[in-house]
């Protein structure tokens, strides 16, 4: 298990922490923007950097402190990082400890054809595979990766991205993945952890992270949504969200009558209902404003008949097709129940809401 | 309209700034060559050969050569750590330690050599022990090596900084977390990397170090080395006496620099 309890780190402007973490045998996705700390926090765990303050373990014994050969961490940085004066098949045995490992590593990754060529010479992916290859071949007790497949084509990146699931659950170590891509950190991690600004907002099950975001930040990176600011109402039998002019029924949750909340539903699960409005929940009516076609399904742009906000719906093809939507054709929507998640109240600072609370435009987000 | 435009472009001479550049350049090509084509053209080839037999000729070229590789294999062995610790440091004070390692290129020769005497000359404290000791630091080989390598040391020094610090400190990290330490590092992902840059100025070093002249005359008249040579029979007979030891200076510079450009480019780019 690998333990990180209030460690802090400073650059100049930049703070990471104070962050605890918790990795158990698992992958963890670390996901966050640029320059959010979380490269700087693979950086501390690997011992390329000590941290002002907090300590670090790994299978109880302590790491803060040593050097970064003798923490048993090996560290998969974004390029790869291979030896370009070696071959791959030298980048390899650099950490192996036999020859039957560097044979071993690269029929897992499939690298046997490339073993022999200069690492120079290799290609964005099969860097990557050999970089893999070198770290296993090292043992390593938790495993760090730092955006490995940041700098990939799509069809490579999304290989990579499906065969690295498999591999590295079956390490059964810790491994810290760091990505600025929200569908790799998704489909990769056992857990997410979302960071922003130094500070980890929300770190829990990828379901559970999109489907109950922690804060609007959590709630805009991690994928597309819509994201508003309502108000808690009185409802007919329980507190309703007052939203666009109509009272919404919600999951419930402890917030005060007239407290000014951010809630949020994902595109995928509005949907487009009939005139009558059967069969849906918390219907609401709007005018298409733009379609967009994205190669797997279309983003239709909806304005509420009694709001300015743009509420996104996707949609698959064959759905676009049987709808036969127009712009400022009038649709019918439907926001089910437990679709909607409320993220905060919007005047907190705190964790809840993030200091970004305030650069937060009600709408969608991508 | 657009049609005069075109024209109106066309017809505006424009200056290659490329052309001009190789002009410029070209002059000053010339200015290097010129003189050595005139000293070459000055010696017929069997004066040069005839003078390469001559022993004081032979003695002064074994002194520079000997002294010279001593000089740069002493500038190496001190100077790699120090250009290391130059280009991987984040103290603050490395630009003070860098400017120190640059003063000998700055200073005049002979100001080089007097400086040397103040410590390694006889009435200095070390070179008075030096010399009780049966080892002199002036008028000897030792003598020699210490001008050359105060002056030619910061070449190694200051090129293979360059040359570390062009290594990408990402593969150092990768290194150390795969479990090797700081010096197998440096040895097998370091060093390898930065090969072509630091050869290249212990190059430099080895080409400075034979032409070493006002130092080494200070310190160091005898055992003569090619350039005092170069001095005494201009002194004692005139150019065309310094004239064919000169030659030989020259190819022997000339076959230094052969090696720094076969070796400066980096294979791995």
């Amino acid at each position: 298990m690998l333990e990180i309890n209030r460690v802090e780190k400073s650059y100049g402007a930049f703070d990471l922490g104070p962050t605890d973490l918790t990795v158990n045998e698992e992958v963890l996705s670390v996901l966050g923007p640029s320059g959010c700390g979380k490269t700087t926090l693979l950086a501390v765990i690997a011992g390329i950097t000590d941290p002002d303050t907090g300590t670090i373990t790994l299978g109880g014994t302590e790491l803060t402190g040593r050097t970064p050969e003798d923490r048993g961490t090996v560290l998969v940085f974004q390029d790869g990082a291979l030896f370009p004066h070696m071959t791959a098949r030298e980048n390899v045995a650099y950490a192996a400890a036999s020859t039957g490992k560097i044979d071993e590593l690269a029929a897992t990754l499939e690298i046997g054809d490339v073993l022999d060529q200069r690492a120079a010479t290799l290609s964005g992916g099969e860097r990557q595979r050999v970089a893999l290859a070198r770290s296993l071949a090292a043992d390593p007790a938790a495993l760090l990766l730092d955006e490995p497949l940041a700098n990939l084509d799509a069809p490579i990146k999304r290989r990579l991205r499906d065969e690295l699931r498999p591999l590295l659950s079956s390490l059964s170590i810790p491994v810290v993945y760091v990505t600025h891509d929200q569908h790799e950190a998704t489909v990769i991690g056992d857990r997410l952890a979302v960071v922003r600004d130094g500070a980890i907002q929300q770190c829990a099950t990828p379901s559970e992270v999109f489907a109950r975001p922690a804060t609007p930040f959590v709630a805009s990176f991690t994928g597309r949504t819509n994201l508003f600011r309502a108000r808690i109402a009185e409802g007919e039998s329980d507190p309703a969200l007052e939203w666009a002019g109509h009272q919404f029924d919600v999951p419930d949750y402890e917030y005060p009558v007239g407290e000014a909340v951010w809630f949020c539903i994902r595109p995928e699960y509005v949907t487009v209902v009939d005139a009558s409005g059967a069969g849906g929940q918390n219907v609401l009516d709007g005018r298409v404003r733009r379609r967009v076609f994205e190669g797997d399904g279309y983003r239709i742009d909806v304005v509420p008949a009694s709001a300015d906000d743009v509420l996104q719906v996707t949609l698959s093809p064959p759905e676009y097709e049987r709808l036969e939507l127009d712009d400022r054709k009038r649709v019918r929507l439907s926001l089910p129940r437990d679709a909607i998640h409320i993220v905060g109240e919007c005047d907190r600072t705190d964790a809840g809401c993030g200091s970004g609370v305030d650069e937060m435009e009600s709408g969608s987000t991508e | 309209m657009a049609a005069e435009t075109t024209e109106s472009r066309t017809a505006t001479p424009t200056l290659d700034w490329l052309t001009v550049a190789l002009v410029l350049g070209g002059v000053l090509c010339l200015y290097y060559l010129a003189p050595l084509v005139s000293l070459f053209l000055s010696v017929p080839i069997g004066e040069i050969i005839g003078r390469m037999g001559d022993p004081t000729v032979v003695n002064a070229a074994t002194t520079s050569l000997l002294s010279a590789s001593i000089s740069a294999a002493i500038a190496t062995v001190f100077g790699l750590p120090l250009a290391y610790w130059l280009a991987r440091s984040e103290a603050r004070w490395t630009n003070a330690v860098l400017a120190v390692v640059v003063l000998p290129l700055v200073l005049p020769p002979t100001v080089s050599g007097i400086v040397l005497l103040t410590v390694f000359g006889p009435n200095a404290p070390i070179g008075a022990a030096a010399v009780a000791a049966g080892f002199p630091l002036t008028r000897s080989l030792a003598g020699v090596v210490l001008a050359q390598t105060f002056v030619a040391s910061p070449f190694v020094v200051v090129t293979a900084k360059a040359a570390f610090e062009s290594v990408d400190r990402t593969l150092e990290h990768a290194s150390r977390s795969l479990g090797k330490n700081r010096w197998t590092t440096a040895r097998r992902v370091t060093l390898p990397l930065a090969a072509p840059g630091i050869l290249a100025g212990v190059t430099l070093a080895f080409a400075r170090a034979m032409g070493e002249f006002g130092a080494t005359m200070m310190v160091a008249y005898y055992p003569m080395t090619m350039p005092v040579k170069i001095w005494k029979s201009f002194q004692s007979v005139g150019l065309d006496g310094a004239y064919p030891v000169a030659i030989i200076l020259v190819v022997i510079a000339v076959a230094a620099l052969v090696v720094l450009n076969t070796v400066a480019s980096n294979p791995w780019d």
